[in-house]
């Protein structure tokens, strides 16, 4: 039974203004007796979130930029630990986001799409059978003998999309990758993006495509400063989202009333 | 523990791919490919047999094969604790990606550093019989063993080096430094005996490298096994380090991408 869950899940950042303290200075000042460290900011990302999804859910989550929707989808792939509460999973989980990070430059296209599928679990069968497959999606063909640091940036996001959804996922999740590519190969992205949305178990999509989010997702939440602020059916929700996203109106719903939602709102909707 | 051990054999293709494209790139960009990594041992070998071979007044039948074990074990201890410091912080892009055991990151630096190793060693043994014939060769075994102990004891250094490296930004350049030092006071370039005659031996005693090295090196060149102390002192220091690498990998496994 697929299943994830997040009970009272929060996430505390600690970040240093001035960087990391060398261990150098940290000894030196020590042993002059000083104790005086720059104090690191927290940053509390996600607070007290509550989250159960079953089979068949399809989640979207709403928010503007800075709102906790990104870490919340790590937070789920289980990247990121819960700093309080806790995460439940179950079923095999393949996430789609930073597709275009983590490849070895060095290596050729066909190289990167062997060990890319194996880190997402495969096997050497697997990988024999998918090989083709995922090199003619690409539509690279001989570009795939080449060290991959001679690509574009166009090449190697064609690449990263085309191993990262020959997966099957029981537990899908997705930030915002919808388009990629030329217009021709975006058409084609995305349908093969619908389908494997339709192969998942569970779905989860961050997006400020509202109505991308409309057409595949069956729930929905919306993320303010690290809370889920709302949550509910997907069509009721973004609309009262895209309501309060309306300019000059004053941000009706956050709890707690501050001049950045406002600000934010406005440049979301500009 | 048991539950993350058969996680990292579930990825093995992962990590062993990792390593084949790491072995790659570093062979693909020279002419001489593999053979340049053991140029570069024979000729320091060269070049350090007639200048302290001299020196010390030392047999060359016993000194070059001695340096070549030496700078071959050095080598890979350098690579563990040097390009392991970096391990993890190299491998962010994976880490904020898919949640794989942290631990496979070090392993792909220390097997990388394995296969030159055994290369090195191979070129030692081949020197040793050159110079000085078959007669120790029962004893090369002992040194497989000794091999088997140093991997471990790499690992663990490369874990440990990593994660203090993501936690402080100048770890890597103090090991640098450190390890600089450390390659006078272990014996690869002289002989323990000469250091225990002018009364200064405990500078290796006390130097945590020093052991394994021992343990490989004795039954090839002596073809004795090594002293009890050095055996205790190799196994002690392995599992030591092994205890600390678990420890941290136990306690800060999770938390380590939150820091990167």
């Amino acid at each position: 039974m697929t299943s994830l869950s997040l009970q009272k899940a929060n996430l505390t950042f600690t970040v240093r203004k001035q960087g990391r303290l060398p261990l150098k200075e940290m000894v030196v000042s020590y042993l002059q007796g000083k104790h005086k460290y720059p104090k690191p900011i927290q940053v509390h990302a996600l607070k007290g979130i509550d989250l159960e999804l079953k089979e068949g859910d399809r989640l979207g989550i709403l928010g503007h930029n800075g709102s906790g929707k990104s870490v919340l989808l790590r937070m789920l792939a289980g990247i990121y630990p819960p700093t309080a509460g806790k995460r439940e999973a179950q079923g095999r989980i393949v996430s789609l986001f930073d597709i275009g990070l983590g490849f070895e430059m060095e290596a050729t296209g066909w190289e990167n799409i062997t060990y890319r599928s194996y880190v997402m679990g495969m096997t050497p069968a697997d990988v024999a059978e998918k090989r083709e497959e995922i090199a003619e999606f690409t539509e690279l063909k001989d570009a795939l003998d080449l060290p991959i640091r001679c690509y574009s940036p166009g090449m190697l996001i064609r690449l990263a999309f085309a191993i990262s959804t020959a997966v099957e996922p029981e537990i899908l999740l997705v930030d915002e990758i919808l388009s990629v590519g030329d217009i021709g190969f975006q058409k084609k992205a995305h349908e093969r993006m619908l389908e494997m949305m339709d192969r998942a178990k569970i779905m989860v999509m961050v997006s400020h495509d509202l109505g991308a989010i409309q057409d595949v997702c069956n729930r929905a939440i919306w993320m303010n400063r690290g809370n889920i602020h709302a949550q509910g059916d997907c069509k009721t929700l973004i609309e009262q989202y895209s309501e309060a996203m309306k300019p000059a109106e004053p941000a009706p719903a956050p709890s707690e009333p501050e001049a950045t939602s406002t600000e934010d709102s406005t440049a979301a909707a500009a | 523990m048991k539950a993350y051990t058969l996680e990292i054999w579930r990825l093995r293709y992962f990590w062993l791919s990792l390593v084949k494209i790491d072995l790659n790139t570093r062979y693909r960009r020279s002419a001489l490919g593999l053979g340049w990594s053991l140029l570069q041992n024979i000729l320091m070998t060269i070049v350090l047999s007639v200048v302290f071979g001299t020196l010390f007044q030392l047999d060359i039948a016993f000194y070059a094969p001695f340096i070549l074990i030496g700078l071959a074990y050095w080598g890979f201890l350098s690579s563990c604790v040097l390009m392991g410091a970096t391990s993890l912080y190299n491998a962010e892009p994976y880490m904020k990606q898919h949640k794989v055991p942290v631990a496979i990151y070090p392993l792909r630096t220390v097997l990388g550093a394995s296969f030159h190793f055994s290369i090195a060693l191979v070129v030692a043994f081949v020197a040793t019989l050159f110079f000085q014939g078959p007669e120790h060769l029962l004893a090369w075994p002992v040194t497989l063993m000794g091999f088997l102990l140093l991997f471990l004891f790499g690992w663990s250094l490369a874990v440990l080096t990593a994660f203090s490296n993501v936690y402080f930004p100048d770890v890597s350049h103090l090991l640098e430094v450190g390890m600089q030092i450390a390659f006078y006071a272990t014996p690869i370039i002289y002989p323990l005996s000469m250091l225990e005659a002018r009364g200064v031996g405990f500078l290796v005693t006390i130097n945590p490298f020093s052991y394994h090295l021992e343990l490989i090196r004795k039954p090839v060149l002596e073809g004795t096994l090594p002293d009890v102390t050095i055996i205790l002192g190799a196994v002690g220091l392995t599992v030591l380090s092994a205890i600390f690498a678990i420890i941290t990998l136990w306690k800060r496994e999770d938390q380590i991408v939150l820091e990167l």
